[in-house]
């Protein structure tokens, strides 16, 4: 290389179709290295010949020529020209060449081609050029590491956690701090108790890229800290493919297991949704009557309820999945309509056999006693069938100047769960008064997201980009008929209903449904500035949010309070129903009904303006200075318990803030970048936090208590990154960050009763980290046929929360002799490390791929303490993955690939820590070793 | 293709059917709750209130008399609680510094029931509601300063199923010689409506109550849970008499450590144990007296155990006279931290008086379940007696003006 450029980094991508043409085509993408994004109307030449195109304003060129060897010529003024030599155009084929073209030079570079399949290069360089920090995961490496859905490819990216196999948290900070957009947009979460969304219902095959920004710019939007993962859905290709892919997968511990738990499913179950086999049979305002009332009714109403109440063992199933996905391009005219469908079916079972949930206290007496006592003591078997359904459609039509672009998405998600669990519960205090508590539990929960996303683009010769984009969301999570019924087994051996000691058998429904819908306007200009290129940002956004939330439960009992051996089938049986003629037996439990006091509405508004000018101070020096304006509005319709006070819409919040934000990169040299960046972000309550809610959530057992006081918290974040990239896809990075809160809005509980929830804004509270990545080629291996490459990530978080008074009171009374309250802990869910690191070898003579990826995550507070209760922590999972691919047949369209999960046979274990004793179980789940195969098809 | 393409149409069918999710069934239309010319009652009572035997007061939800109020009861005035579980369950909650005078007479009973319940104003009884009609209503709460042993050391605590940011809820304090009122010949029936998960309220709670209120002569007919429930406090109670209710009928806990003197329980066909006994939550500690107790069992029910002395349980029961339990009903230690407090004396027994069930001795009776801790002469100062040769128990005289007594044909 024989410039002085800062950049020089080419992806070439080459793929084969079959095509019926007698000559051959060259077809690309360009891209504008100065901003990482699309050149549009750069002039491709083919060198020596008068042909020759220029990109579209999205970079993309296509040119036919026949066959033979030919040199291309690309070229932009002000930016440095690229030749690339050894271009072969064959009959019959696509030769894909994408090109980035960089400033600061007048010289040309010329490239020889070589020829090399890995859009990874593409996210690294993203990352290189891009103003702010982020990291990013092309779909390919996601296929690579076997991942099956967001929230199990996300965690190999440096600083990323995932907790419960679905939240995803960036630098240690979780939900209310990381925010998950797509597509760019907002979207709703889908758990009544968190303000993000699950990322396991993402299945892989949807995506394009994720792109993880932990850094903020004016065009973000404000309320992020941890980080923004977007998730970039799939655009149309360049050419038709179709593709098929089918997999299987089996483990050996949960699977063709007779004693799986299941229980009997609606007809449309297998498509991830309940037909209504599982709604609410009763009117919610039904009253309902006693048995005094002497009413034939009260027969009729126990009856009208699906009378299945005992999980059934069953052999389990394993896991299959197929997918489809079909894309074409047409001219239209002289405009172009591409399309991209894609369709994707999961089926998975998951058996924990023996899983265990242990509820264990301090001493209560004494505190000279550092040994935990149990509460309770639960050991059961548990299966879960979970569908994941899903279809993406986008068709975009591109004119001269402008691109629209319409998305559909859906996801539809069923996850049945049948369990049977055996119960100690201390009825007297820690490790007294035991009672045999014998539960079944059948529950269906039901998750569907559907997305729209309108885009359109416009731009000028002159330089002008105009950007439009709606996107409304309905996501709807539905709890349909959670059916829990405890039995306790007296000292005698017969089973019974006990309210007091195992409570009553339940119907429980949850209803929640989030709309949203986004809209963003955005401009952009790129001009020159101190003789160099730069670029003004500026734009509109609103976002409007509505969530509404119900629960209905019902409870059921009887004359006699006996079960017969215990069997919770027998319950609902006609013949052990009460009735006005035998006076004895099962009945609804008088005066249950629909409580106003456990449902609310909420609606949020946002309104942002902001403008950002990305500029180059000097040669070495660029930077991104951003100011963002927002307006956010929070209404709340609901009342509290005792219905003194109701709230109809009421506004809640309305602040307007500034968030400024700086982004600083020096070019150290051509391939060395420090990066730093200072900018404002914010926290806001959720639907529920700020307002009068006093909500008895009978699935968690807790009561939740909104804030009418809660204030949005400020952070102010500080970045450093000094990054070293080398040749083909090398990099080292060491990161380091700091973010100090200004009033943290916490969970914290009541020190006179540590059940009962409300968010506080808190003292303050920071985290600081650093991270490191290494990513390199093992050269020793390295010819043009066998790679072998080494990628390493590892992070160190350290978080200090200032506790709430009455959680550090409650530990101090609790405290054990000698030990000492600290007034700081870490936040929930944060963990103190984080490693990631895989070994990939490809033989592209063989067509064989194979990795070996490791990943684990430091012990993580899990479950917050109430001083009595001690802390619990997530011990470490050991994750060990191996994947192998091979792809055969013409034009290497047929792939198989072989997987292995959790090949050290890990289990998932989280403790209580305690002062001066041994860790004790929580929770203990078996996942066993999964083997999977699949085959996939592309024609 | 034909099924992914019907299955596409199923979830987007679904989609648009989801949103409109309100083809709920019809209300089943359920006999009509008699029409009374009643006073509705919600939410705080502030000031001095005085509610008369010419009215019959609805309580709806939650009705409290709140910090600095009175609420002066006259006798033989009904109250009936509405219908509802969770936060719709109804309650008469005295909070801290409330004060409630509710002074019935032998013939003047004040009458806590269900609005259920057909009793009309001027009577003492209704006629539609029996022994196993429980859990129709809430109960009676009352909350005091008094020290309390709770978990985790705190000084007070949140009753459950009351939001905790609703601070009427809290009992617990310094203060043993609190006054929370006067409640005398009252009768509280039919209660123990679901206030949680496994939770639901007591006839009678009494929380952090102290020793200048006056609990004497009270009577808990079919309540779901507990008769009378002690929570900590210090205040003493007399005349008790609890029948047929679904848990416990007399339950101590958090320390309480007052005297409970002269008091009766009868099991019905759903109770668990007659008395139910436990120790300090917290480091504090605290003494129970139970004397004078007449515990009578059922043959029906499944679980109806004598007593069960269990956690750290400490005090002394003395003159108790039981009758009428199975062969399998015990007097229970229940684990080491209990059987240490019987060894050091912390829990003491005096005279037992125990008509034993023909397949059982009086040895049988008394059960140590502590797994590491032995104990001697636990059921030494018991005796075997022929039913009505006791010599101890509750002068039952004192509760002939209770509805049990006519209503369960007691004969006193």
């Amino acid at each position: 290389m024989k410039t002085k450029t800062n950049l020089t980094f080419l992806t070439f991508l080459l793929l084969t179709f079959l095509s019926y043409s007698q000559s051959g085509k060259i077809t690309g993408t360009l891209m504008d290295g100065e901003y990482d994004e699309p050149m549009a109307f750069a002039s491709v030449i083919v060198k020596g010949t008068t042909q020759g195109v220029s990109s579209d304003f999205d970079g993309n060129y296509e040119i036919e020529l026949s066959e033979g060897t030919y040199t291309m010529t690309y070229s932009y003024v002000g930016y440095q020209s690229v030749e690339i030599e050894d271009v072969i155009v064959k009959s019959n084929q696509v030769t894909n060449v994408d090109v980035t073209l960089n400033t600061n030079s007048l010289e040309t570079v010329v490239i020889t081609t070589t020829l090399r399949k890995n859009t990874e290069s593409a996210v690294l360089d993203l990352q290189k050029k891009s103003a702010v920090m982020l990291d990013g995961l092309s779909s390919q490496s996601i296929k690579k590491s076997g991942a099956s859905n967001i929230a199990s490819a996300v965690k190999s990216v440096p600083g990323v956690s995932v907790q419960g196999g679905k939240y995803v948290y960036v630098r240690g900070l979780g939900d209310r701090y990381t925010k998950s957009i797509l597509n760019g947009m907002d979207i709703p979460g889908l758990d009544p108790n968190r303000n993000t969304i699950q990322m396991d219902i993402f299945p892989t095959n949807i995506l394009d890229n994720i792109i993880v920004i932990k850094s903020a710019s004016a065009e973000y939007p404000a309320d992020f800290t941890g980080g923004v993962i977007d998730i970039v859905t799939k655009d149309f290709p360049s050419k038709k493919t179709n593709s098929f892919s089918i997999g299987h997968a089996y483990n050996p511990t949960m699977h063709n297991n007779s004693n799986y738990l299941t229980s009997k499913k609606s007809k449309t179950d297998i498509f991830g949704f309940d037909n209504g086999y599982r709604n609410l049979p009763i009117n919610r305002y039904q009253p309902i009557p006693g048995t005094f009332d002497n009413s034939p009714s009260l027969t009729t109403l126990t009856s009208a309820f699906n009378p299945q109440l005992s999980a059934q063992r069953r052999t389990s199933n394993s896991d299959f999945s197929f997918g489809f996905t079909s894309g074409n391009q047409f001219e239209v005219g002289n405009n172009r309509l591409g399309y991209q469908l894609s369709m994707s079916y999961k089926n998975t079972t998951t058996f924990f056999k023996d899983r265990i949930d242990n509820n264990l206290i301090k001493n209560e007496n004494d505190s000279s006693v550092n040994e935990l006592e149990a509460k309770r003591i639960s050991v059961g078997d548990e299966g879960i069938n979970n569908v994941l359904l899903n279809g993406l459609l986008g068709v975009v039509y591109k004119r001269d100047r402008s691109k629209y672009k319409l998305t559909l998405l859906h996801i539809q998600n069923g996850e049945s769960t049948a369990g049977y669990y055996y119960q100690q519960v201390a009825q007297g205090g820690g490790g007294s008064g035991f009672v045999d508590v014998f539960k079944d539990a059948i529950l269906y929960t039901q998750r569907s997201v559907s997305n729209a996303l309108i885009v359109g683009t416009h731009t000028r010769d002159d330089g002008w980009k105009t950007e439009w984009k709606i996107s409304p969301t309905i996501s709807i999570v539905k709890d349909l008929d959670h059916k829990i019924t405890p039995f306790m087994r007296t000292d005698e051996g017969s089973y019974g209903i006990r309210p007091s000691s195992s409570g009553y058998p339940v119907r429980i429904w949850r209803d929640l449904m989030e709309i949203n819908i986004s809209s963003k306007l955005s401009f952009l200009k790129k001009y020159t500035l101190f003789d160099e290129p730069a670029k003004l940002k500026f734009g509109g956004a609103f976002t409007y949010k509505t969530r509404d939330f119900e629960i209905d439960n019902f409870s059921f009992t009887s004359t006699t309070q006996n079960v017969e051996n215990g069997i919770a089938d027998n319950l609902l049986l006609t013949e052990n129903l009460w009735t006005t003629s035998n006076q004895s037996g099962t009945h609804m439990v008088f005066g249950d009904s629909y409580k106003p006091a456990n449902s609310y509405e909420g609606e949020q508004r946002n309104l942002a303006v902001y403008a950002s000018n990305e500029f180059n101070i000097s040669e070495k020096l660029k930077s991104i200075i951003g100011l963002r304006a927002e307006n956010f509005k929070s209404f709340y319709t609901g009342q509290n318990q005792s219905g003194s006070e109701i709230f109809n819409n009421t506004k809640i919040i309305d602040k307007l803030d500034i968030f400024p934000s700086a982004n600083f990169i020096y070019a150290v040299n051509d391939n060395t970048n420090f990066r730093t960046s200072y900018s404002i972000s914010t926290a806001r309550p959720s639907f529920k936090e700020a307002s009068r809610a006093q909500i008895f959530d009978a699935i968690t057992g807790r009561m939740f208590i909104g804030n009418l006081d809660l204030r949005p918290s400020y952070i102010n974040n500080f970045d450093l990154r000094y990054e070293i990239f080398g040749d083909k896809e090398e990099i080292i990075a060491f990161s380091s960050f700091y973010k100090d809160f200004k009033d943290p809005i916490e969970l914290s509980f009541f020190a006179s009763a540590p059940n009962q929830l409300t968010p506080r804004n808190l003292g303050s509270a920071n985290v600081y980290g650093f991270e490191f990545e290494f990513r390199k080629p093992l050269t020793f291996l390295s010819n043009e046929q066998e790679k072998l490459k080494f990628t390493v990530n590892a992070s160190y978080i350290k978080s200090s929360l200032k506790m709430y008074e009455d959680e550090y009171n409650r530990r101090v009374l609790a405290a054990r002799d000698g030990e000492i309250i600290s007034k700081t802990r870490d936040l929930q869910g944060q963990s103190p490390f984080l490693i990631n690191s895989s070994f990939n070898y490809k033989n592209t003579d063989l067509g064989v791929e194979a990795g070996i990826y490791y990943n684990v995550q430091g012990k993580t507070l899990e479950v917050v303490g109430t001083g009595i209760v001690p802390d619990v922590y997530s011990s470490p999972f050991h994750s060990l993955n191996l994947n192998l691919n091979k792809t055969v047949g013409k034009d290497n369209n047929t792939s198989i690939d072989l997987k292995i999960k959790n090949l050290l046979n890990n289990k998932k274990e989280s403790v209580y820590e305690s002062f001066n004793t041994a860790d004790q179980l929580y929770s203990l789940r078996e996942y066993g070793t999964e083997i999977s195969i699949g085959y996939s098809l592309k024609f | 293709m034909k099924n992914l393409a019907y299955s596409l149409l199923m979830i987007s069918l679904f989609t648009f059917t989801a949103c409109d999710n309100d083809d709920n069934p019809p209300v089943v239309p359920v006999d009509p709750d008699p029409v009374s010319e009643n006073i509705n009652v919600t939410g705080m009572l502030t000031g001095v209130n005085n509610w008369t035997s010419d009215n019959i007061y609805v309580l709806n939800q939650k009705v409290v008399v709140d910090a600095g109020a009175t609420l002066n009861i006259e006798c033989g005035t009904i109250i009936k609680g509405t219908a509802g579980t969770g936060s719709l369950a109804s309650a008469l909650v005295v909070a801290r510094g409330g004060t409630l005078n509710a002074n019935g007479t032998v013939d003047c009973p004040i009458i806590m029931t269900s609005e259920s319940d057909n009793i009309e104003v001027g009577q003492t009884a209704g006629t539609n509601l029996g022994i196993n009609d429980r859990g129709l209503w809430g109960g009676l709460i009352v909350l005091g300063y008094a020290p309390s042993s709770f978990s985790g050391d705190v000084s007070e605590v949140q009753i459950e199923g009351i939001p905790a940011d609703d601070t009427f809820g809290l009992y617990g304090g310094n203060d043993p010689s609190d006054n929370s009122g006067s409640i005398t010949y009252v009768s509280i029936r039919h209660g123990g409506a679901l206030i949680g998960e496994d939770n639901e309220i007591n006839g009678l709670t009494l929380g952090g109550v102290g020793n200048s209120t006056v609990i004497d002569n009270i009577e808990v007919v079919a309540n779901t849970d507990d008769g009378i429930e002690f929570f900590g406090g210090t205040v003493n109670a007399s005349n008790l008499l609890v029948w047929g209710q679904g848990d416990d009928g007399l339950d101590i806990d958090q320390a309480y450590s007052g005297t409970i003197d002269n008091a009766v329980v009868v099991l019905g066909d759903v109770s668990d144990h007659a008395l139910e006994i436990d120790g300090p939550e917290g480091s504090l500690n605290g003494q129970f007296e139970l004397r004078n107790i007449t515990i009578i069992g059922s043959q029906v029910t499944e679980d109806g155990e004598y007593a069960d002395y269990r956690s750290n349980a400490m005090g002394h029961t003395t003159n108790l006279y039981a009758l009428n339990f199975k062969a399998s009903s015990d007097i229970e230690l229940d684990n080491d931290g209990v059987a240490n407090n019987y060894n050091s004396g912390l829990l003491s027994f005096g005279t037992f008086e125990i008509v034993v069930p023909e397949e059982a001795t009086i040895e049988s009776v008394f059960n140590n379940k502590a797994e590491n801790v032995a104990v001697d002469g636990f059921g030494s100062t018991a005796s075997s007696i022929a039913a009505n040769e006791n010599t101890v128990g509750a002068n039952t005289a004192n509760l002939a003006w209770s509805y049990s007594n006519t209503a369960a044909a007691l004969g006193w």
